[in-house]
């Protein structure tokens, strides 16, 4: 049987009640969680980084950083160092107060939203009945971040950056919100925790849903990839026309901030798409195959959950090192002319599915 | 070859030209060279023309004697390309042209003293290191010539009060080195650019008068990078030409093999680069994968990758290397195989299309007017391939195409250096298997001296015509070796492919017009 | 965008491109890669016979090498990297000759254009192979190319 993580809250959470009052244990829980959500997301975005160095060097016939370490495990290490220890320059005229916000602001956004994903069976740190209106309304206060930087630079290519991802993300906020709108008319629920329930009784949904499912995927793919303003989509950053957009005056950590949550932004679009589509932490299971399924059940579901995210952010750095970049026009009409249609007719193909009962 | 030179006095210029433009349809002004013939034969501009239509040529020469306060008239209204060739002119020996709308400097710093080129002048003893940060004028200025013979000093802005301009370089990412466009800005469309040059100006011209002949060489291969076998072969044909040396079949068959390798280089380079600035960083690589085993190729027999070093006076540095016939062979296979790769990863790509169909028209009008010579006067119709029109080396015994395309926009640029790769492999296909015999080097005189006259040589260089303008006065060194860079054109040009477009879009036209900075300052 | 075509003939024209683009990049995923590993590979890194990495004077196993002193190769240099002395002395049946004191080459200034090599008539200097030339003083660019005590090679 599928391992469930409230055993080990449940028992932490008696142990820590036998030894002081609730409230305390109940802050102290909240500590916990607090450094283990700051931990993951540093080993994350340390483990994404090495992959997308690795892989987009594969691509390209080269063999990506082998030096520090072996095959280069340490370099990100070595990178992280280096970032810590460089001077945060202030520029004189820009805006010193919101200059130093942004960042944070960013990585605000993304933690939040990192908050909402199901790690395991019983492990959502974040998880009531609007979980996914929430996790969207989260993500989208990276947008302000980003536009505060942009301002804040006093810097021409910032400014150009900061208006391009503004324009971009509220754009593509759109289709990921009509997608989500698909799938949640298939569920029926808002709560994440039950989304994966669901998925782990009834099978996937990009299986449940089957031709709107797998179309309402592809578009969160390319919304996704979109709103983390990563290639193709990378325009507001796009070094070749704007050397590097909204972040160009950063530098140390602050810079590190962007560069941190853009990897993790990348997780947590792929770990969405996985826990709406793709079952979460919910094994792979074929009908009929009862001995197989069992088997499955015992690969415990964090390492379904990571496993899956990690395919699909492997898709997404795929796309990212084959495609040129789009242009700003172009971008907006891809939203407004394909995505957002097709999303729509997608919404309505949905509803009839879920209404009739024409899923699986 | 010798030019015929016409003299024309100053007053009697634009008449001259005005009838040249517009009788004899003298549409190309393929040179612009100021000159000092010293005290008595004054400041002047030779003027090199050719009609794309009929194929016939001109030079002119004019001269004032004034050498306070030279004045010609421009020549700019009637070729667009003369407005930064007069600025170069105005940057190296002082001459004011009246009626040009742009009297800047244009290599030189805004605060330098002195005419470097003229004769007289001694650059070192005003110009001092300067440790502080170059001023960029705000304000330009003209020269009107009244018809009461007065000459009126006007200036203008350059860019409007309240315009938003952004300064694309001279550290940017995809202007491929340090040139600087200052670019106004509406949103995201551009409405002006006004190209900064000269970063990397090192005076090679200038350099070329205190050099001897064999000297001179090793300068070249320092224009333009990836035309540096191209360039060199021009300085070699010049001077052969010029002393009547007469090469072995063997290296006329080496130099046109050697040529086209290096186009096909520099259009490797170019694919590549187009992708990085596109953002498809992937295919960026895959074309330097493919590079090089050129650059091998070319190490093995020249010893050099980037300077090659290799065409001399009268020959070629050293005989081919006994692998190059066998690695060339299996060369042409491979990058055809390759080709298609390309292809696939991008060019054609929807996204990589939608970037480049329609983007950065030029009509068939503004390229010649512009002289942009090369792939990119191609694009739009322009058969202007020194290799057909002026066959040099072995090009009249080999069969390739002149590509040409009609729709002038940045696709039709980037697919033109995409069948010409496919060409140059059928040009050395046919040359490879039957190498002449004979001499590497012809025998020359130890101190090569060129024969009293004005020549000039062109040849087909990676991105246009790239021709070398020589006067000598006998001596070991040139009075005069000016050359026709390729690149100069592409910038100029730069302006008018790009107002209405986005920034993007800058980039997209910067990268299929492809220029090379160290061509374009010298 | 293309005005001919159609909504739909647009869409699945260009995500066919796209699939194009990304079977690829996933064919080139598994290829060799093209990464040559300096300076692991210092072992097997072998350059081309006729690279240019910097001057020297070849001398035999009697420390004697071919420079006679004339000075062609200065003259011949456009940046003035070779300084060639030499001096003057009588032989035993009491003739002036010339002989080479020091030869100098700058290599912070040399552009590898190969005219010394070639003005040189007695082949004396030539490019070796060796490219790892950086040095942290500027000073230590500036080589001594004739051995300490070498002297000319007798004419057969």
């Amino acid at each position: 049987m599928l391992f469930d993580f409230n055993v080990i809250s449940q028992w932490l959470h008696g142990a820590l009640t036998s030894v002081m009052p609730e409230w305390a244990a109940i802050l102290t829980e909240s500590i916990l969680v607090a450094l283990a959500i700051i931990t993951l997301y540093a080993v994350f975005a340390i483990i994404l980084i090495y992959m997308e160095r690795k892989i987009c060097a594969f691509f390209q016939c080269r063999l990506g950083p082998m030096r520090v370490g072996k095959w280069g495990l340490l370099q990100l290490f070595a990178d992280v160092f280096k970032m810590l220890t460089k001077e945060i320059i202030s520029m004189r005229q820009s805006d010193r107060f919101l200059h130093n916000l942004a960042p944070f602001l960013v990585v605000i956004a993304s933690m939040l939203t990192f908050a909402c994903l199901p790690w395991n069976k019983g492990a959502h740190i974040l998880d009531f009945n609007v979980g996914v209106f929430f996790m969207l309304a989260a993500s989208s206060i990276g947008v302000v971040g980003i536009l505060l930087a942009g301002w804040s630079s006093n810097n021409k290519y910032s400014l150009i950056g900061a208006m391009r991802s503004g324009a971009q993300i509220i754009s593509y906020e759109l289709s990921i919100g009509l997608t989500m709108l698909t799938m949640m008319a298939l569920t029926g629920t808002l709560q994440i925790s039950e989304i994966v329930e669901q998925q782990y009784a009834e099978g996937w949904n990009i299986v449940r849903g089957h031709v709107p499912a797998v179309i309402a995927f592809l578009i969160y793919l390319i919304a996704g990839n979109a709103e983390c303003n990563r290639g193709p989509f990378d325009l507001p950053e796009s070094e070749s026309e704007l050397t590097a957009g909204y972040h160009t005056e950063y530098s140390g950590m602050h810079f590190g901030f962007y560069y941190l949550s853009e990897y993790l932004n990348l997780f947590i679009t792929a770990g969405i798409a996985t826990t709406i589509f793709l079952g979460g932490w919910a094994p792979l299971h074929i009908i009929g195959l009862d001995g197989f399924n069992g088997v499955m059940d015992y690969i415990p579901g964090i390492v379904w959950f990571v496993g899956k995210t990690l395919f699909v952010v492997f898709l997404l750095m795929w796309i990212r090192w084959t495609f040129p970049r789009l242009r700003i026009d172009q971008i907006l009409a891809l939203e407004w002319k394909y995505l957002v249609p097709i999303s729509l007719v997608n919404l309505v193909v949905m509803a009839i599915v879920a209404a009739y009962g024409f899923h699986f | 070859m010798n030019l015929d030179i016409r003299t024309v006095a100053p007053e009697n210029l634009r008449e001259e030209m005005l009838r040249l433009r517009r009788e004899q349809k003298m549409n190309f002004l393929e040179t612009l060279t100021g000159m000092d013939w010293g005290e008595e034969g004054g400041l002047g501009v030779v003027y090199t023309l050719e009609s794309t239509e009929t194929g016939e040529r001109a030079a002119l020469k004019t001269a004032t004697t004034d050498r306070e306060n030279p004045m010609l008239p421009s020549v700019s209204d009637i070729w667009k390309i003369a407005n930064i060739y007069e600025r170069e002119v105005y940057d190296f020996y002082g001459i004011k042209f009246t009626g040009h709308p742009d009297m800047r400097r244009i290599f030189l710093r805004e605060d330098w003293v002195g005419y470097p080129f003229r004769k007289d002048d001694e650059p070192e003893k005003e110009n001092p290191l300067r440790m502080t940060n170059e001023p960029l004028a705000d304000v330009t200025e003209s020269y009107v010539l009244n018809p009461d013979g007065t000459v009126v000093k006007e200036t203008h802005p350059i860019f409007e009060e309240g315009e938003y301009v952004v300064n694309i370089g001279p550290q940017h990412p995809s202007t491929h080195g340090v040139l600087h466009f200052r670019v106004s800005l509406d949103g995201e469309v551009i409405r002006k650019i006004d190209p900064v040059l000269g970063y990397i100006h090192r005076g090679v011209e200038k350099l070329n008068e205190s050099l001897t002949y064999p000297q001179t060489l090793a300068l070249t291969d320092r224009l333009d990078y990836l035309g540096a076998m191209q360039n060199r072969h021009a300085l070699c044909l010049c001077i052969e030409q010029a002393m009547g040396i007469e090469v072995s079949d063997r290296v006329k068959v080496i130099r046109t093999i050697m040529d086209e390798l290096q186009r096909i280089d520099s259009h490797i380079l170019f694919f590549s680069c187009l992708c990085q600035d596109l953002g498809a960083t992937t295919a960026f690589l895959y074309g330097f994968r493919d590079r090089e085993k050129i650059l091998d190729i070319f190490e093995e027999t020249c010893g050099g990758r980037l300077i090659l070093n290799y065409n001399t006076i009268g020959g070629v540095m050293a005989d081919l290397h006994p692998n190059f016939v066998k690695r060339v062979k299996e060369f042409i296979p491979y990058m055809r195989k390759n080709l298609q790769e390309y292809f696939d990863i991008f060019i054609n790509n929807v996204i990589a299309r939608n970037r480049m169909d329609g983007v950065g028209i030029l009509s068939l009008d503004d390229v010649i007017s512009f002289g942009c010579t090369g792939g990119t006067g191609r694009a739009s119709g322009w058969h202007n391939d020194v290799r057909k029109r002026m066959p040099y080396a072995a090009y009249d015994r080999v069969e390739f195409n002149e590509i040409t395309r009609k729709e002038g926009d940045s696709f039709a640029r980037l697919m033109i250096r995409m069948d010409e790769i496919k060409e140059s492999l059928n040009i050395i296909e046919q040359l490879i298997d039957n190498i002449p015999d004979g001499p590497f080097q012809e025998k020359t005189k130890p101190i090569i001296k060129v024969p009293e006259g004005t020549y000039y040589t062109a040849v087909e260089g990676s991105r246009g015509e790239f021709g070398v303008f020589l006067e000598s006065h006998g001596d070991k060194t040139p009075y005069r070796l000016h050359y026709r860079a390729t690149g100069l054109p592409l910038v100029a040009v730069m302006d008018t492919a790009c107002r209405g477009n986005l920034i993007a879009d800058l980039i997209t036209i910067g990268g299929t017009v492809d220029y090379v900075v160290p061509d374009i300052d010298r | 965008m293309k005005e001919d075509k159609t909504y739909l003939a647009g869409l699945f024209g260009g995500i066919k491109t796209l699939c194009v683009g990304l079977k690829t990049t996933m064919r080139e995923l598994f290829t060799p890669k093209m990464t040559e590993q300096y300076p692991e590979n210092r072992k097997e890194l072998k350059m081309f016979d006729r690279f240019r990495g910097s001057l020297t004077m070849p001398h035999n196993e009697n420390n004697e090498h071919k420079c006679v002193g004339c000075g062609l190769c200065q003259m011949a240099c456009p940046n003035g990297t070779i300084t060639v002395k030499s001096e003057f002395y009588e032989t035993e049946d009491g003739k002036k000759k010339k002989r080479l004191v020091s030869y100098e080459y700058n290599l912070g200034s040399c552009m590898f254009c190969q005219l010394c090599v070639r003005a040189c008539p007695h082949g004396a200097i030539t490019f070796d192979q060796s490219f790892e030339n950086a040095v942290f003083d500027r000073s230590k660019l500036v080589r001594k190319l004739n051995h300490e005590g070498s002297k000319l090679m007798e004419t057969k």
